[in-house]
């Protein structure tokens, strides 16, 4: 059972102590192969007979609409841009991840504050600020990291082309493509490491082939899954403790 | 919260809080107007206008798709867009800026929907803080009187609705006002607002409000020759043919038909 914890104060909504589910994290950088590894582990969990949410940074019924309007124009500044981005990412925790856990599934979660944090502190926004805005979140059973070196990574981002934002070019100004990606990436990178050292993260070395990298994945979330099984009979005997404190609770004191 | 020191605004910020129907606006109207008067550039930024936000509250507030922390998130949005785009730039030229509620607005209400206050004051940190900030504290009784004299067809969200108080629209807005001002007590104390007695005569809160704000507009930005209605007057024209601005007069030539 997933006990309920927060980086911060806890927020208006979720109330419950524990929730049955799992909450897992796959952190990385863009083309790092993250997508790839849930689709593996959402299959490898199923064929189990663990039910599974697979969710990522796609966009809320709430915000998603406002964001891409925005984002269209290159109108918004950091600040406003990241509240945004906060509202999306709290409109899925609490009705896609929250529901989810409670219904005693696995909640695979690629990519979570932290690209948001990674992302945001590179361009200047102030980590910290970051890292209180996001203290409504749920500190996951398990983060993974997925660490790779940006000469690893240029080959995997080659074949598909570069993108405006994961090369950084909304605010290094660069002119050249290559070098920006470059630039961007590697300080992307170290903050991702800085977050992996303070937040306890699972680094896994992710240079390596996807069935490797798969193995080792594997392991991390088998350890986390474990004793689900028997949650819900811990769940009765829990609720069968609640019903004795209240009823002594109740009892007149001679 | 960035690397911009605040110390250093020219500008001066005056900014109203109050529940509704405590009579701030038609304060902060008056004293927008006297200030024109007096020559000075005035910048308002109203609660929840930004134009690249609203529309998502909007969306929010129709679906009902608002939960007291994405209700938080999406007016902090709203109110760093403000900040961003017309309050901080126009207090970095040395303007005055008017503001019909702050963030006090979002620590009262969020926290009486159980967010907590010492995480709204860390996402508000960005925020530069008010010049003279007013509270007008009116007692519950008077200000749902006032409001209700009008009948309004209350909203979802404005009657508080969304917190479960009451299935009656009325009732429900009457309790939730009423935890908004004790949220508010709170809030003023802690932040050194100006209470103000807003059961006195209008005039008087007036008075009182230009009398706490003038020892403040020392050096400020004024509009020199750049009154319209001076030039109408000096020339003997009417004006036919401008269209007249209510907030100073910078922009009357992009009024010409």
């Amino acid at each position: 059972m997933t006990e309920v914890r927060f980086y911060g104060h806890r927020p208006p909504g979720i109330e419950e102590p524990h929730l049955p589910g799992r909450l897992i994290v796959i952190e990385g950088t863009d083309g790092v192969g993250r997508s790839t590894q849930v689709a593996l582990l959402k299959e490898w969990l199923e064929d189990r007979g663990y039910a599974v949410l697979d969710t990522g940074l796609v966009r809320s019924e709430l915000a998603g609409p406002g964001i891409k309007r925005a984002k269209q124009g290159h109108t918004l500044d950091p600040i406003t841009l990241n509240l945004f981005y906060a509202t999306d990412f709290w409109d899925r925790l609490e009705r896609q991840i929250v529901p989810a856990l409670r219904a005693g599934m696995v909640a695979l979660v690629d990519r979570y504050i932290f690209s948001l944090i990674a992302r945001a502190s590179v361009r200047g926004v102030s980590r910290e600020w970051m890292e209180q805005l996001y203290g409504f979140a749920l500190v996951p059973d398990r983060t993974i990291y997925l660490d790779v070196d940006v000469e690893h990574l240029l080959p995997r981002v080659l074949t598909r082309g570069f993108d405006f934002w994961e090369s950084g070019l909304d605010f290094l100004g660069e002119q050249d493509v290559f070098r920006s990606f470059e630039i961007y990436q590697a300080e992307l990178l170290a903050e991702f490491l800085r977050l992996a050292e303070d937040h306890g993260f699972e680094v896994v070395d992710a240079r390596s082939s996807i069935a490797g990298v798969f193995d080792v994945l594997r392991g991390h979330v088998q350890d986390a899954v474990r004793g689900m099984e028997i949650d819900r009979l811990g769940q009765y005997r829990e609720a069968a403790a609640d019903v004795v404190r209240v009823t002594e609770s109740e009892a007149p004191s001679a | 919260m960035n690397s911009f020191d605040r110390e250093d605004l020219p500008g001066k910020l005056f900014i109203v809080e109050g529940i509704d129907g405590s009579g701030k606006t038609t304060q902060l109207d008056l004293v927008h107007k006297w200030l024109v008067g007096e020559g000075y550039l005035v910048v308002s930024s109203d609660w929840n206008s930004s134009p690249i936000v609203k529309g998502t509250t909007k969306r929010g507030k129709k679906r009902r798709l608002l939960s007291p922390m994405s209700f938080s998130l999406i007016h902090a949005a709203d109110f760093a867009s403000r900040i961003h785009d017309r309050i901080l730039p126009a207090l970095q030229a040395g303007a005055i800026v008017l503001a019909d509620r702050y963030v006090y607005t979002a620590f009262a209400r969020d926290v009486v929907r159980g967010v907590h206050l010492e995480w709204l004051r860390r996402v508000y940190s960005f925020a530069p803080k008010p010049t003279v900030a007013f509270y007008f504290d009116v007692p519950l009784d008077e200000a749902i009187r006032r409001i209700m004299q009008g009948r309004p067809n209350l909203k979802f969200y404005e009657a508080g609705l969304d917190m479960g108080l009451s299935d009656d629209p009325e009732e429900s807005f009457r309790t939730y006002q009423g935890l908004i001002k004790s949220a508010y007590d709170v809030v003023v104390d802690e932040f050194g607002l100006v209470r103000m007695d807003a059961t006195q005569n209008l005039i008087r809160q007036q008075q009182q409000m230009r009398q706490l704000l003038e020892p403040h507009l020392d050096g400020v930005m004024r509009l020199d020759g750049q009154s319209l209605s001076d030039a109408l007057v000096k020339a003997g024209l009417r004006g036919r043919y401008v269209e007249r601005q209510e907030v100073g007069s910078i922009n009357a030539s992009r009024g010409f038909l």
